[in-house]
């Protein structure tokens, strides 16, 4: 079964987070370690971090079908800050990862516990939909 | 450059889907279907995924022991991700075209969405190149 764990954290209008050079490196060396461990258990199908909220574009069509460009969000909008899609035995084990991820290093090297969404992936279209 | 183009709605909004009929749910399957073997031909395909539905979603964080604890009540408000594609463009206006020629997918009674698609850049290859 295919997991997303999403991180969420990221706020409208924000850049690099401004922790000491210190944290930062941390915080990174634990997400890849993470991500170490996923590959090697053979559960890492992929894991992306994204750019920050200041480049997030948001796009819709115009009449003609040509893209209207949108960048202005509301502060209280939730940004997805990266991802990784697992492939894992139980959704048990995809909140297991989850924890772990929620548990990196932030400022100081105290764990973040910050919130990760975890969802079941489609390998379609619902069958209700076809 | 890879970019992410991410697809969010609300649960109320994903549930206006199952009042579709048959023929206009075909009608935007089919459209989406056709963005991607566009995309396959020009090499700029990555990746796509669709997302189970937002009743399934589970938040989870990280216990002091490292224990996920997990939690699936979402405010009403809150945007889930219904899908993405990953693409691989020379530039974030291509992304914005590609992103407009979803959002002009067409919904009930083959009327397009003109849903809006969020377009970001991936942070994970850039730094990886360096």
């Amino acid at each position: 079964m295919k997991y997303i764990l999403m991180m969420n954290t990221m706020r409208a209008g924000h850049g690099v987070p401004a922790w000491p050079q210190k944290d930062l490196q941390s915080h990174i060396a634990f997400m890849m370690g993470l991500n170490k461990e996923l590959r090697e258990s053979g559960e890492l199908v992929s894991a992306e971090g994204l750019s920050f909220p200041d480049q997030a574009k948001l796009v819709r069509a115009g009449k003609d079908g040509a893209p209207v460009t949108d960048g202005v969000f509301p502060e209280s909008k939730e940004f997805l800050a990266g991802y990784w899609i697992v492939d894992v035995d139980s959704p048990e084990r995809a909140y297991v990862i989850a924890a772990k991820a929620s548990a990196a290093p932030g400022p100081g090297g105290a764990p973040l516990n910050m919130p990760i969404e975890v969802r079941p992936i489609m390998s379609g279209p619902p069958p209700e939909m076809l | 450059m890879k970019y992410i183009l991410l697809m969010s709605g609300t649960r109320a909004g994903v549930e206006t889907y199952h009042a579709w009929s048959k023929q206009d749910i075909e009608a935007h399957m089919a459209v989406l279907q056709r963005i991607n073997q566009d995309l396959t031909e020009s090499g700029e395909f990555v990746a796509t995924q669709g997302l189970a539905e937002p009743r399934d979603a589970k938040v989870v964080r990280g216990e002091k022991n490292g224990f996920p604890v997990t939690d699936g009540i979402f405010p009403e408000s809150k945007e889930f991700l219904l899908g993405y594609w990953v693409v691989d463009v020379p530039n974030a206006e291509r992304a914005y075209v590609i992103a407009g020629r979803i959002s002009s997918a067409p919904g009930p009674g083959g009327k397009s969405t003109n849903m809006p698609i969020e377009v970001r850049r991936f942070a994970t290859h850039e730094s990886k190149s360096r």
